[in-house]
């Protein structure tokens, strides 16, 4: 069966050419420690008691058992990872100082978000702390562990006076953050970066388009509500996909339900009805039967399955598409409403993207949960540095643009939340009301390597369950998709 | 008003050599409260200039005119050639109630300057004389300090101990990954220069690692790059810093004063014509008696015919008092001839006896050569926490012996904290009182000298930091002293109202942080700073 890859990686000017670049950096494996080299600080300690001297490990761990304080048992191995993974990415320049600066700032980051929230808490301690990071992170700083320990301490100190005042408002210590405020030329540029930078965005997309373009083979009309259009691009691919279509009926019609926000924001209804506009002309382009609508949210961002117009004999897909490096936080009441609202609708396809992120005990709390997020994003920024390593400033305008105010949003809610909010995944919340996994393609999956394959060697794409793909930077998992689909069409 | 003073002979060669190289430091705590009448002259006419020969000093002062302003803020070791003279008009000398002043004060300094003179006159006028009941001011209505916000103990802002303590106590339960996780954060945050919660984290860090690397060893190598102590320096700094720490901080001061007072007590109520024997168990290394001899010379009577001083250095031989901050000079350091010539220079009969490496529990009257016709006073300040106090019960047993020498008064002065040692708690609880202690001490030290930072406050707070290394018997709660001393045969004597005021004169000139607190139930003078317990001097008979 043809797949989605094939057929879009050709032109497509409506959006601009995918220009792949298969950068792929020879990869040092070294497992050196990095404890080692920093003793000179102190001449009265020796660090190699920490670098696993002979009997001192099983000594460590056998204190550790016997402590029954696992709380934090994990937590210089936490920081010690990143550096690992980061060591493996293998930039030749990364020397062993480099190392060692990013993980003093990984040490800072947590004692931080320690201080900040954890049992004793010190806002004087976090106050010192985030001064001293200040010192040492810049967003335009030389190693991704500076620049990312920038967004980080950005994101703490906004914490620590909002915490004072008693509300959450972000005041910036850098440059304007959040996307709304960046020349739209910024951001299409970011865009445009991201795209050719890493895999995240069409990965999303093309395992989407691809398990919608095998369940509507023989249909006639298809119909698709979409949470969150943003540009639009998504369809273009699959209209691509759908006029080449050799077997089957003809051309089916298409005809998408794009959800708009009140608002001024990027995707409000505006927004929304531009990017109706040009998918109608590329449509019309490739000679797509098409027709563009619009359902409008309510003010909170509650989903009414009323509002959206069904037509029957449609096949009716079911598209959403959450934390795409590039996209907004979306609430996630108004998730919840749009994926419990739509199931009365019998979709016969929901296809879901979504972040992953590691399943945080209660007991870790906020600082599980922020080393979590620190982890993820390392990785995010590792991998778009192994795709594009000589293009710094193109990925500090990614950072920018679309990451940095991303880490401060979710560590804003993190905080509020106080590491007490429900942390499952999106595809388990479908799964616990009533969806049934659909089974994700042979075909799905080569596509999915294929396009991997175009990228650095240091993604991987695991498999998990029967529905679902994940994407990941060497070990640590980042995106996944999913497929569901109600009880009704299985039976 | 004139008063008479004694004149000292500055004529003579050796007391330059006593003050020569203090020269450029501001001596004032050779005159303690007693001698106002005197500090208030003291830099208009430097009666102590050697070149100066033959100047009689004639102490004018001049109440509702002018006089001469006396430095209460005391710059660190700044020349004394620039203080300003003042003048300060008092028309109509009223009694003012000092509380309010103190407070007036805490508000405007420069208010607070002249406050302060007005008190200084107002303390002329308070009983320097013992046994003149009418004036003396009660200790209830004394200057009790107003605890205020900046006062308080407040544990927020010491954030050095939020990253030592749970590292000691990430140590104590063998977490090594949090250990070094806190002191990869103690290391990026840690000065020996800064404030006091910086150079808190230094000092931590360097302990804690040298707990790390040499578990149960007491004390850390010295010379360690940016920490110096009082074992490395050279003789003339070592006395010049210790001189300029007595002046800016209260910390030694005031208990040097409270003992030297119960000396001049004690002895009052002695036949005049006694000789005095002090056994000085102590960490002044000898700066404290110039004061106490100089008072001598002022009693009604004169001095004592001898004057005899027997001092017990340190044994540095087991080790544990190397630990111990304050009470190891430099190698070699020996106070005596200065002391000697400067009593020669005063006309004070001195006689000193030195016990070098001797310990304590050695001593009896034979040792010291007491004899019943002296009048034996024994100043055991600051030295006996060293002595183990569980089993053996060193510390009790010592008593008994300082008993058996039949002294006729004994004062003690010891840090009122929980006891740091081993035996008294796991790993984690004892370094936090140490980290405790180091930091009342540190946050202390950034008020006295002004944030400035100078070699010598770094060797006053390195000393103090090897608290945090020692890991031998150190300190403990007055309330269990006091149960020893009574539990030794001692019976608790009353300060005389001289010494509470003298020292209570002797605190205005420092921080408002500092307050001396009185327990009504106990006897005991108490130095507080921010609120919390620092030391407390008891005095003893039998």
């Amino acid at each position: 069966m043809a797949t989605i890859v094939d057929e879009t990686i050709s032109d497509f000017d409506c959006y601009g050419s995918l220009s792949i670049a298969s950068t792929t950096i020879t990869t040092t494996t070294t497992a050196t420690t990095s404890s080692s080299s920093w003793n000179d600080w102190s001449p009265v300690f020796d660090w190699d008691v920490f670098s696993g001297g002979d009997n001192f490990q099983d000594l460590i761990e056998s204190m550790v058992q016997g402590s029954g304080n696992c709380f934090y048992k994990s937590e210089h191995q936490d920081c010690a990872e990143f550096m690992e993974e980061e060591e493996e990415s293998g930039d030749s320049n990364n020397n062993q100082s480099e190392d060692i600066d990013g993980l003093k700032l990984v040490h800072l980051l947590m004692a931080a978000a320690e201080a900040l929230t954890g049992v004793n808490k010190s806002r004087e301690l976090a106050r010192v702390i985030l001064v001293r990071l200040k010192e040492l992170a810049s967003p335009n700083g030389a190693t991704n562990m500076e620049r990312l320990a920038a967004y980080f301490t950005e994101a703490l100190q906004a914490l620590m006076e909002g915490s004072a005042s008693g509300t959450l408002h972000t005041k910036h210590m850098f440059s304007p953050n959040y996307k709304d405020e960046h020349r739209q030329g910024d951001v299409l540029a970011a865009f445009q970066l991201l795209q050719d930078m890493s895999p995240f965005v069409k990965f999303g997309h093309f395992t989407a388009n691809q398990a919608i373009f095998e369940s509507v083979t023989h249909d006639r009309r298809v119909h698709i509500v979409d949470y969150d259009i943003m540009e639009g691009i998504q369809w273009a691919s699959l209209m691509q996909a759908l006029v080449s279509r050799k077997d089957g009926p003809p051309t089916p019609h298409l005809r998408i339900t794009a959800l708009s926000r009140s608002g001024s924001g990027r995707r409000s209804f505006g927004t929304v009805q531009e990017t109706g506009r040009r998918l109608t002309a590329f449509a019309a382009s490739i000679g797509q039967p098409f027709s563009f609508h619009h359902c409008r949210l309510d003010s909170d961002e509650i989903f009414k399955p009323t509002n959206v117009k069904l037509v029957r004999g449609e096949a009716l897909i079911i598209n959403c598409m959450l934390h795409l490096p590039h996209f907004s936080y979306r609430a996630s009441d108004s998730v919840a409403s749009f994926l419990s609202g739509s199931k009365t609708l019998n979709p016969r396809l929901v296809t879901l993207v979504e972040e992953e992120l590691r399943p945080i005990g209660d007991e870790e709390g906020f600082v599980g949960r922020f080393m979590d997020t620190l982890h993820h994003y390392s990785a995010l920024y590792d991998s778009l540095e192994a795709g594009f390593p000589l293009q710094s400033r193109a990925r500090a305008l990614v950072e920018r643009v679309f990451l940095g105010p991303r880490i401060t949003g979710s560590l804003a809610r993190m905080y509020r939340a106080r590491g007490e909010e429900e942390r499952c995944s999106w595809g388990e919340w479908l799964s616990g009301v009533g969806f049934c996994e659909s089974n994700i393609s042979f075909a799905n999956h080569c596509q999915a390597k294929l396009l991997l394959g175009l990228f650095n060697d240091g993604y991987r794409m695991e498999e998990i369950g029967t529905n679902k793909l994940v994407l990941g930077w060497k070990s640590r998992r980042l995106l996944s998709a999913s497929i569901w689909t109600t009880m009704d069409i299985d039976l | 008003m004139a008063i008479e003073e004694p004149e000292p002979n500055s004529n003579s060669d050796p007391i330059s050599e006593w003050l020569a190289s203090t020269l450029s430091d501001v001596p004032s705590f050779f005159h303690e409260p007693y001698s106002y009448t005197d500090d208030l002259n003291f830099y208009a006419e430097p009666w102590w200039v050697p070149d100066q020969e033959d100047q009689i000093v004639n102490h004018n002062i001049i109440i509702d005119n002018t006089c001469n302003s006396f430095n209460i803020s005391s710059p660190v070791n700044t020349a004394i050639n620039n203080i300003p003279l003042e003048p300060i008009i008092l028309d109509h000398p009223q009694p003012v109630d000092l509380s309010k002043k103190r407070k007036k004060s805490d508000q405007n300094p420069k208010a607070s300057k002249k406050n302060h003179k007005l008190q200084v006159n107002e303390a002329e006028h308070a009983p320097t004389i013992v046994d003149q009941g009418g004036v003396q001011l009660k200790k209830s209505i004394g200057p009790k300090r107003v605890t205020t916000g900046n006062n308080s103990n407040n544990k927020e802002g010491r954030w050095a101990e939020h990253l030592l303590n749970p590292c000691a106590a990430a140590i104590t339960v063998g977490n090594m990954n949090r250990v070094q996780h806190l002191l990869y954060v103690l290391h990026e945050l840690a000065s020996f220069t800064g404030d006091a919660n910086h150079r808190l984290a230094a000092h931590g860090l360097r302990a804690l690692t040298h707990h790390l690397s040499s578990p149960g060893s007491s004390s850390a190598s010295s010379g360690t790059i940016g920490v110096t102590n009082f074992s490395s320096a050279n003789h003339k700094f070592f006395r010049d810093s210790l001189i300029n720490f007595i002046d800016v901080s209260p910390w030694f001061r005031i208990p040097n004063n409270i003992a030297n007072s119960s000396v001049l007590q004690i002895i009052g109520e002695q036949d005049r014509l006694k000789n005095l024997h002090i056994l000085d168990i102590g960490v002044s290394h000898g700066f404290q008696w110039p004061t106490l001899l100089e008072e001598l010379t002022r009693r009604s009577g004169g001095p004592p015919p001898l004057v005899r001083l027997t001092v017990i250095t340190p044994t540095t031989e087991n080790g544990e008092l190397t630990g111990t901050p304050f009470v190891i000079g430099p190698p070699g350091y020996d106070f005596s001839s200065q002391l000697l010539a400067y009593a020669k220079a005063i006309n004070i009969n001195l006689q000193i006896n030195r016990l070098d490496n001797f310990p304590l529990q050695n001593l009896n009257s034979q040792i010291i050569n007491s004899s019943s016709d002296e009048t034996l006073v024994i100043c055991a300040q600051f030295r006996l926490h060293n002595l183990n106090h569980t089993i053996p019960d060193d510390r009790t047993d010592l008593l008994k012996i300082l008993k058996s020498l039949d002294p006729k008064g004994l004062v003690l002065s010891e840090n009122n904290t929980e006891c740091g040692c081993n035996s008294c708690g796991d790993f984690a609880t004892t370094f936090s009182r140490r980290v405790e202690y180091l930091w009342r001490f540190l946050d202390s030290t950034s008020v006295a000298y002004k944030g400035r930072e100078s070699e010598e406050r770094r060797m006053m707070e390195g000393e103090a930091a090897k608290a945090l290394t020692n890991m031998g018997e150190m300190n403990e709660r007055k309330e269990k002293w006091c149960e020893r001393m009574r539990s030794a045969g001692f019976v608790k004597a009353v300060f005389g109202e001289d010494a509470i005021d003298g020292a209570r004169a002797l605190l205005r000139k420092y921080d408002s942080n500092w307050e001396i607190r009185l327990e009504e139930k106990d006897g005991c003078v108490d130095l507080w700073w921010k609120g919390q317990p620092i030391s407390f001097c008891s005095l003893w008979k039998i």
